[in-house]
């Protein structure tokens, strides 16, 4: 029984204990400095010290899957993928608060940098946990840090509001998740998400198939809401267009990647494929048994469809471009679903197209909301107002921005050149492949609806004449996000064949599946 | 052994209904037939462990009492754990000792925080 804890690999923990080590460092710091003093230093630092994780993180990539005090923290192909997205994607967020914060509106700025960090640690928690208590411990620090975050601009109306509805929803959502878990845990008497899968189909045989059930909606209730999907996405906008844009900008492609990190490792792990990690096999067909997974996808493809309709026609009708994009970015979280939707759980390869395909449009989504997000963060605190309006007369105040952001919508419509285009060419393309051609039909609906309001902007930019001429002056962090992702949108776009075969050189989806060592 | 599960629902439900119908049985039902009757003033006041009620108990406190409430919370869970770690030191070593340094410290760095934003002062 007794295991000597030192000599465990906690080398494995090396990125998240240096985003602990950073956040406490800058807390002290914070704490010991003068009042009115200036933090600007502490987002350097932390996208320094981001930096270095993503290096260790880097480093995991190749390894085989292992393990951390009884398979509760993994670290394996799937998750150091997420983790890769989440740290670039909070590294760009810091660049662009460095100019969004100042002490007029956020009058605890340490702490607005802080809590950043330990909402990405809360992310990669996420990522990495083989159990139901690591994972929703993961998720409340995720959590937690962002209803402060959403209401930090604490003088301002619609920023209370956003953080009071998002607590409100938040606590209603992980209250429902942790009711779903206690059925799973309560048949398969384990809280350890590999060891669920493997006690699932006995449990399911043996007449529990009900709280199968109750667990699995339950799951799709809870954790839709961290992804905006249809059951649980009405707090989106609201708590989109009151949070700072930085911060919305980090739910939108962080937060959102986290949760889809746990739906892909809950759901395809315990209700789908844990008869891969048993290898019980059908004697007739050869393939695995699964008692659930053709359901479950039935389920996802309603949820994806519904999602792709209403974000995406929801999203033409706002005149603000915050909601604007909240709205987008849950039709963008159905593109994302649609592969999971239509996968057939019966043989590695097949799976990991289905997988490959939506890692794949997430870093896409990565690059291009970012990049759309600092660019509205510019304009609208330039402009002082979120309408669609201030987007007037852009390309002649600045054609760098102007041509970027084009770009960016671009690749959020999914038009070719584009990291985006890629991304929906090839989801699209895997929903025919796999024969869901109501799925594809509505993928490609909406994309079409889309346009509409996508194109909305870019008409303001080119075609209308704002309240004046002047040249916009673009600070450094922002130019440095905005040629990154604007690089990484195109460059992907035009040679998508080196994300690719990093994606599938580094990621296996059995890895999912194989206990830690 | 496939309905055990659903069964200890049935106890449930059954331990809820006595749980409601006990205290209304004794109270409206068999306690109105048992009881003397015999209402006088006094049985009225509030009862405060025998002192004589005085003042309106609609009081308002301090909002800061929740604050101490909360930093007393986080010590008290602090020694919820520190005890069994000072209890079995021997046959935990070296590892535990680390491990209870870096979640002390961390405690440290919340009461720090505390301190430096004047939770701990009255004014």
């Amino acid at each position: 029984m007794t295991v000597d804890l030192l000599t465990l690999n906690w080398g494995l923990l090396a990125p998240e204990l240096t985003i602990v080590i950073l956040s406490v460092i800058i807390t002290l710091a914070d704490l010991f400095m003068k009042n009115g003093g200036d933090r600007k230093a502490f987002a350097w630092l932390s996208v320094l010290g981001i930096a270095l994780a993503t290096y260790f993180t880097y480093q995991d990539l190749g390894q085989p899957v292992q393990s951390l005090l009884n398979d509760t923290y993994r670290v394996d192909s799937f998750g150091t993928m997420f983790k890769l997205i989440m740290l670039i994607g909070t590294g760009l967020v810091f660049m662009m608060s460095i100019y969004y914060v100042d002490k007029k509106e956020i009058k605890y700025d340490g702490e607005y940098y802080y809590l950043l960090l330990t909402a990405l640690l809360g992310s990669m928690i996420m990522a990495s946990s083989g159990d139901l208590i690591t994972l929703y411990i993961g998720l409340e620090l995720l959590s937690i840090s962002s209803y402060i975050l959403a209401g930090i601009r604490k003088t301002n109306l619609k920023s209370n509001e956003a953080a009071f509805k998002y607590v409100v929803t938040g606590s209603v959502s992980s209250a429902i998740l942790l009711y779903g878990a206690s059925f799973l845990y309560g048949v398969t008497g384990t809280t350890n998400i590999i060891g669920i899968a493997q006690a699932v189909q006995g449990a399911f045989n043996a007449g529990f198939d009900f709280y199968i059930y109750l667990g699995f909606f339950m799951f799709v209730v809870g954790l839709g809401y961290k992804i905006s999907i249809v059951p649980a996405y009405m707090w989106a906008p609201d708590v989109y267009e009151g949070a700072p844009t930085p911060i919305t900008a980090f739910l939108s492609v962080v937060s959102k990647a986290a949760g889809f990190a746990i739906v892909m490792r809950l759901l395809f792990t315990i209700f789908a494929a844990g008869n891969i990690a048993t290898g019980e096999i059908n004697a007739e067909t050869g393939m695995p048994i699964n008692f659930f997974s053709d359901e479950m996808t039935f389920y996802l493809a309603v949820l994806a469809g519904l999602t792709m309709i209403i974000g995406n026609t929801m999203a033409a009708r706002q005149i603000n471009v915050k909601r604007m994009f909240a709205l987008s970015s849950v039709a963008q979280a159905g593109y994302i679903l649609v592969p999971l939707a239509v996968v057939k759980i019966n043989s590695p390869v097949v799976m990991n197209i289905s997988f490959s395909n939506m890692i794949f449009y997430l870093m896409a989504y990565l690059m291009m909301n970012l990049g759309a997000f600092a660019v509205i963060s510019l304009v609208t605190k330039a402009n002082d107002t979120d309408e669609l309006k201030a987007f007037a007369g852009l390309y002649h105040r600045n054609p760098w921005i102007g041509v970027a952001m084009t770009f960016f919508l671009l690749s959020l419509a999914g038009l070719p050149v584009t990291a985006g285009f890629i991304g929906k060419f090839n989801i699209f393309v895997n929903a025919l492949l796999f024969e869901s051609y109501y799925l594809a039909a509505i993928m490609v609906v909406t994309s079409v609806v889309s346009y509409f309001y996508y194109f909305n902007i870019v008409r303001q930019m080119y075609m209308r004449t704002g309240n004046t001429e002047a040249k916009l002056a673009v600070p450094f962090g922002l130019q440095l996000v905005v040629l990154l992702t604007f690089l990484g949108t195109v460059l992907f776009g035009m040679f998508p064949n080196v994300l690719i075969d990093f994606i599938s050189t580094n990621f296996s989806v059995m890895d999912l599946f194989t206990p830690g060592m | 052994m496939d309905y055990i599960y659903s069964n200890s629902y049935t106890v449930i439900t059954i331990f809820l209904l006595l749980g409601i119908i006990l205290p209304l049985a004794t109270v409206w039902g068999v306690g109105l037939i048992l009881r003397p009757k015999n209402p006088a003033p006094e049985k009225l006041t509030t009862y405060e462990s025998g002192l004589e009620p005085t003042g309106d108990a609609m009081v308002q406190f301090n909002v800061r009492y929740y604050i101490f409430a909360l930093l007393f919370v986080v010590f008290d869970v602090e020694t919820v754990f520190l005890y069994p770690w000072a209890v079995a030191f021997d046959e935990l070593g070296l590892f535990s000792l680390i491990e209870m340094s870096i979640f002390i410290f961390m405690l440290v760095v919340g009461l720090v925080y505390a301190w430096k934003k004047k939770v701990l002062r009255w004014e």
